[in-house]
């Protein structure tokens, strides 16, 4: 295939989900119709993204596609633009890979609902939203689209308006989103003033010579409009409303996708657009901001007794991890943190599904309600604890490769600067991998063991293709896990090189030489390297392992490993001794599972309890005192 | 025919040496001589110093019930991924200056390579349904808790010295930490090591559940806690990945901080007048004794004194004492080490 | 090999578990001493274990009321094969001083077979070793005879 179709291939992948939503619109009565237009408009998303992987990824083309051939003239970009590098690609293909597999859970997860039809609408609004943010090159474009996500994402959390809290969250994302928004558009409109021009090639190539007032408080507002999409803090307490109320599918979505939203604009705000992350303030603020969610987030998980409040923490606490790895500005921590990025949206979209399937099936995700259900849904709990392990960090899953490349940026980073903030950082990393193991042996131990509940007897296994949805991201957890340097080498490393290269960016839209041209200090397209200072590999790991395993079994079985009896159980004085096992509930309610540690961090806890009121006034304010503090950042440190 | 031969290399680690034999006989023993000297330290004779393999036998000759409230597969399957994970980080632990496999993981890497026996335990005990169990296993996580925090520090301390010695910035790698010593000298000789050393010695009763430490498995309070309701082999596999647990805890140890004997044990057999063949297998032979007696000096240091002298925590308790003294001495460990003390 | 060695090895490690079925407290204490530095059963391998499911011997102390009968007939049941069920003191036995009682379900025997009856009230720490040691021969025996 030429340069010249591929080209398209970015906007036939936006339009082929908005197009879906309004075929569906249409056609949606009709079951089989609404299904395989929502199956196929995202399938053929996922294709195009598939097919750039080649030429964007390993020849590191820059596709630059203006809309009506509106091509940039007399130096200024006049019409609207689809930029995609390896970073958008990146992204693209995490996003519509994600939306496919959680199209095809809500065919069977969403069949018990009234208005399906407007929900494939909705849910296709959203990807299609989502697709054209992180492919577009064209700063208002980002808005619309972050408007057209936003609101949908509103719109599907309170879908199931049934359910308690489902409008009250809706609301709550719809007055903070609201002001994340307004926030990006202030923000694009002080930058239009300044520069005249809202292409971001072009943006990128004038901001960093024209680093003024104005660009600081575009870049506040910027800064703070990305992070409400990603939910960073202080806006965690909305995707806790959000994740509880919203269907699984759509929790999927939000979690994996829509903060990766968030996270992909940052990189092109500080990388791209400013430039600025050579700057010791910038990383500060990122690293700073992403290790406060990790910790904070991951202990606010620890205190939930719901199953999808307590994911929607650790997706925040996640992607505090991103962002703490993006911040670094090293190539090693960029490369580690688009990693995790793509492992946190599979291994939090299959833990979202299983919650969904537990939810499904029980009707409850209340951790109090529910108990031993390994033995009702044993393919679930298999595919959860695969998840689990992987969000903990349990090698050889695929959260352990990104989280190990993690520490090892942040450490370096400490040694390389000698700043020993940085090491403070891996500290904080490395014991927030293993707090979210202690809230995911919460999890399994009162979902997934323990005594089965009265009420829940009569739970069955879900459906295949929701299973089958799970399987999918199940797999690609342990394949991403056991080969790290292959998904390094052709996903994140072009995807880290990418932003390295923000001239070639600059110049495949705006025509060759414009950079060098426009600018002042032109970047250089340094190559960057990737130098590891750890060893890991998983293969040879698991091989050992299961060679150990095998010879263990193997003695065990040669030495009696199976049950054995004496079998004189026809004696009449034994009859009485059958008697069977009395079932006691467990003694140990889920708050109180972690009582050893929450003891010791009791103020902590009753702290953050006061401090998470839950009225939406609060969460306001901390959002307008959170765009005042980057402002003054901005202004007086930056 | 060279394929062969290395596989047949390969196999023989994982099954003869440093992986399940060895593991099993050094384990088993060091439990043993443990339970031997704190008998002794309380005046009574003690049992055999094989009485943990009789315990081993013994469990596997008995029956396995599998209680009612059960998932079957997990709850037989988890002690055997505990052990087996057990054993092959047995294999990335280098005695001296033999090391099995060094390029698959560093110390981060074993750093998580723990907690698979750990949540083996807890995996197992949240499978068998009991309430005890999940008492026991919520310890068990609070424990893990607990030590991680003042390992990492300690694990950074080291990954530091050694780095900036070499000129690497950091070495997250164990074998060339080892041969880093075995060059300069063992880092229990540099003062900046000397409180990680210490609160290392703290961690070991902590991550291998010994007395006082042992809240998790309490067996006065809540039956053994996430071995309640395990009977037979897969007991006796938990009972033999707990003295496993000891071996590989002490012989990181004496990687971390005693690699320079290994040199030692060098010279000596130069002194001795040996060489080629015959002084390599000399020098092996005494590597292995070496580090089977530092284990046991540490088996006595870390659990059976701390055993006899002391009574259980409370779990809350252990939690500050490990966030506070262990941890404490392992970040003065890790500022003195990143200003190159 | 492996048989012979766990033959072996189930005489040399007997684990125990105590059960009070109503009993005085007498000769539970005088189990304890039996444990502690001046007997030092340790030395024959005995230990004590905090659950049913890892118990070779079952010592039972007390006259089985009838409260506790369930109980204890329900705990000796988690008691996985070969096991020993050893009565200490009288009561298990016929109820001593408690026999005739409305609230005394004993002797233990009316319910399941009883390998050694430990008698006294209560027996002295020597009998109670010598009790335990014979109940070990029996578990081997037992072992023997498993497939």
């Amino acid at each position: 295939m030429n340069m010249l179709s591929l080209q398209h291939f970015p906007i036939y992948s936006v339009m082929v989900l908005f197009l879906g939503a309004f075929l569906v619109v249409i056609f949606g009565r009709n079951k089989v119709l609404r299904h395989s237009i929502a199956l196929l408009a995202t399938c053929a998303s996922m294709l195009f993204m598939m097919a750039l992987i080649k030429p964007v990824m390993l020849d590191g083309e820059i596709i630059a596609y203006w809309m009506g051939s509106r091509v940039p003239a007399g130096g200024y970009a006049i019409g609207i633009a689809m930029e995609v590098d390896a970073m958008s690609l990146f992204f693209g293909v995490l996003i519509s890979t994600a939306v496919f597999v959680a199209c095809i859970y809500s065919i069977q997860y969403m069949s018990h609902d009234d208005n399906v039809p407007q929900y494939y609408t909705l849910f296709l609004m959203l990807a299609g939203g989502v697709m054209g943010m992180v492919l577009t090159g064209d700063l208002f474009n980002m808005f619309i689209m972050v408007e057209i996500l936003t609101f949908a994402a509103v719109a599907l959390t309170a879908f199931r308006n049934t359910v308690t809290g489902a409008l009250e969250a809706a609301f709550k994302y719809l007055v903070v989103g609201s002001i994340g928004s307004t926030c990006i558009l202030a923000g694009t409109i002080v930058l239009y003033a300044q520069m005249h021009t809202l292409n971001l090639a072009q943006l990128s190539a004038l901001i960093p010579d024209h680093f003024t007032t104005a660009t600081k408080l575009a870049f506040a507002l910027l800064y703070i409009g990305f992070s409400t999409k990603a939910f960073l803090v202080p806006f965690h307490p909305l995707a806790a409303d959000a994740h509880g109320a919203a269907p699984a599918s759509i929790s999927l979505i939000i979690s994996g996708v829509l903060t990766k939203c968030g996270i992909y604009g940052i990189i092109r705000l500080t990388y791209f657009l400013f430039q600025s992350m050579n700057l010791g303030t910038t990383q500060f603020l990122l690293v700073f901001v992403g290790s406060v969610s990790m910790f904070v987030c991951v202990t606010m998980a620890l205190a939930q007794h719901d199953f999808k409040r307590l994911l929607a923490f650790h997706s925040i606490s996640q992607i505090g991890y991103v962002l703490t790895a993006v911040g670094l500005s090293t190539a090693l921590g960029l490369s580690a943190g688009v990693y995790h990025a793509m492992n946190h949206t599979i291994f939090k979209g299959l833990l979202f599904l299983a919650a969904g399937a537990v939810l499904h099936e029980t009707g409850t995700t209340d951790l109090g309600k529910l108990g031993g259900l390994s033995k009702k849904m044993p393919h679930t709990t298999v595919l959860f604890l695969i998840g689990a392990a992987a969000i903990s960090g349990i090698p050889p899953f695929n959260g352990f490769a990104s989280k190990w490349m993690i520490y090892q940026a942040t450490y370096q980073k400490a040694v390389e600067s000698g700043n020993i903030g940085f090491l403070l950082v891996t500290i904080v990393a490395l014991v927030t991998s293993t707090l979210t193991l202690a809230s995911f042996v919460k999890v399994t131990q009162s979902v997934f063991f323990g005594q089965l509940p009265k009420e829940l007897e009569h739970v069955k296994e879900v459906p295949f293709g929701m299973r089958f949805a799970m399987g999918i991201l199940a797999f690609l957890c342990i394949a991403t896990g056991l080969f790290p340097e292959q998904v390094t080498r052709y996903l994140t490393e072009p995807a880290a090189t990418a932003v390295f290269h923000v001239g070639a960016y600059i110049n495949a839209a705006m025509g060759s030489g414009y950079a060098e041209s426009a600018m002042l200090n032109p970047p250089l397209a340094a190559e960057p390297a990737f130098i590891e200072s750890g060893i890991w590999s998983p293969v040879s790991w698991l091989c050992l392992l299961m060679i150990a395993l095998l010879a263990i079994t193997v003695v065990a079985l040669s030495g009696k490993y199976d049950k054995v009896s004496l079998g004189d159980v026809s004696d009449t004085k034994y009859q009485l001794f059958y008697g069977g096992e009395a079932n006691f509930a467990s003694l140990v309610g889920s708050d109180d599972m972690f009582w050893g540690f929450k003891y010791n961090w009791r103020h902590y806890f009753s702290f953050m309890h006061e401090l998470h009121s839950g009225v939406v006034n609060d969460y306001a304010l901390w959002a307008v005192v959170a765009l005042a503090l980057a402002i003054l950042y901005a202004f007086i440190v930056m | 025919m060279t394929l062969i031969l290395e596989a047949l290399r390969y196999l023989v680690y994982v099954l003869i040496f440093p992986g399940f034999l060895f593991c099993f006989l050094t384990g088993l023993l060091l439990c043993g001589i443990d339970r031997k000297l704190v008998a002794r330290m309380q005046k009574r004779v003690g049992p055999p110093i094989l009485q943990p393999f009789y315990d081993f036998f013994k469990l596997c000759g008995k029956e396995t019930i599998i209680p009612a409230a059960a998932s079957k597969t997990t709850f037989l399957l988890a002690p055997l991924v505990g052990l087996a994970a057990l054993v092959v980080i047995q294999l990335f632990i280098p005695v001296f200056r033999f090391s099995a496999f060094s390029n698959v993981a560093d110390i981060i890497v074993i750093l998580y390579l723990l907690l698979i026996p750990a949540l083996s335990v807890i995996l197992g005990g949240a499978a068998s349904g009991s309430p005890y169990a999940g008492v026991g296993l919520s310890r068990e996580m609070v424990t893990i808790l607990s030590c991680e925090l003042p390992l990492v520090l300690v694990l950074l301390a080291v990954a530091k010295t050694v780095g900036q010695a070499l000129g690497l910035g950091l070495c997250f790698s164990l074998t060339k930490i080892v041969e880093y010593q075995m060059e300069y000298g063992s880092l229990i000789l540099k003062l900046s090591m000397l409180p990680a050393a210490a609160a290392f010695l703290l961690i070991i009763p902590g991550e291998t559940g010994s007395h006082p430490f042992d809240a998790a498995e309490a067996e006065t309070e809540i039956c053994e806690g996430p071995l309640a309701e395990y009977s037979g082999a897969p007991l006796g596999v938990y009972k033999l990945s707990h003295a496993i647990k000891i071996l590989t805890m002490t012989s990181l140890f004496v990687a971390l901080f005693f690699g320079g004997v290994g040199r030692g044990l060098e010279n000596l057999v130069m002194m001795l007048g040996v060489s080629g063949g015959l002084a390599g297998a000399l020098i092996f032979l005494l590597e292995i004794l070496v580090l089977f007696l530092f284990c046991v000096v540490l088996t006595f240091l870390c659990i059976s004194v701390v055993h006899a002298v002391t009574a259980r925590l409370r779990i809350e308790q252990l939690f500050k004492y490990y966030w506070t003294v262990v941890t404490g001495l392992a970040l003065i460990s890790l500022v003195l080490a990143w200003y190159g003390l | 090999m492996f048989k012979k060695l766990i033959k072996e090895s189930t005489g040399k490690s007997p684990w125990l578990f105590h059960i009070n079925a109503g009993s005085c407290n007498g000769c539970d204490i005088e189990l304890v001493s039996v444990l502690t530095p001046r007997y030092d059963a340790e030395r024959l391998g005995f230990q004590l274990t905090g659950s049913p499911r890892h118990a070779d011997i079952v010592v039972v102390t007390g006259p089985v009321t009838a409260q506790s009968l369930d109980r204890v007939l329900r705990t000796i049941s988690q008691v996985p094969e070969p096991r020993c069920i050893v009565t200490m003191g009288s009561c298990p036995q016929s109820g001593n001083v408690f026999r005739g009682s409305y609230a005394i379900a004993g002797p233990l025997s009316k319910y399941v077979h009883v390998d050694v009856d430990v008698a006294g009230c209560t027996p002295k720490p020597e009998a109670v070793i010598d009790g335990l040691v014979l109940a070990t021969k029996i578990l081997e025996e037992k072992r023997g005879q498993m497939k």
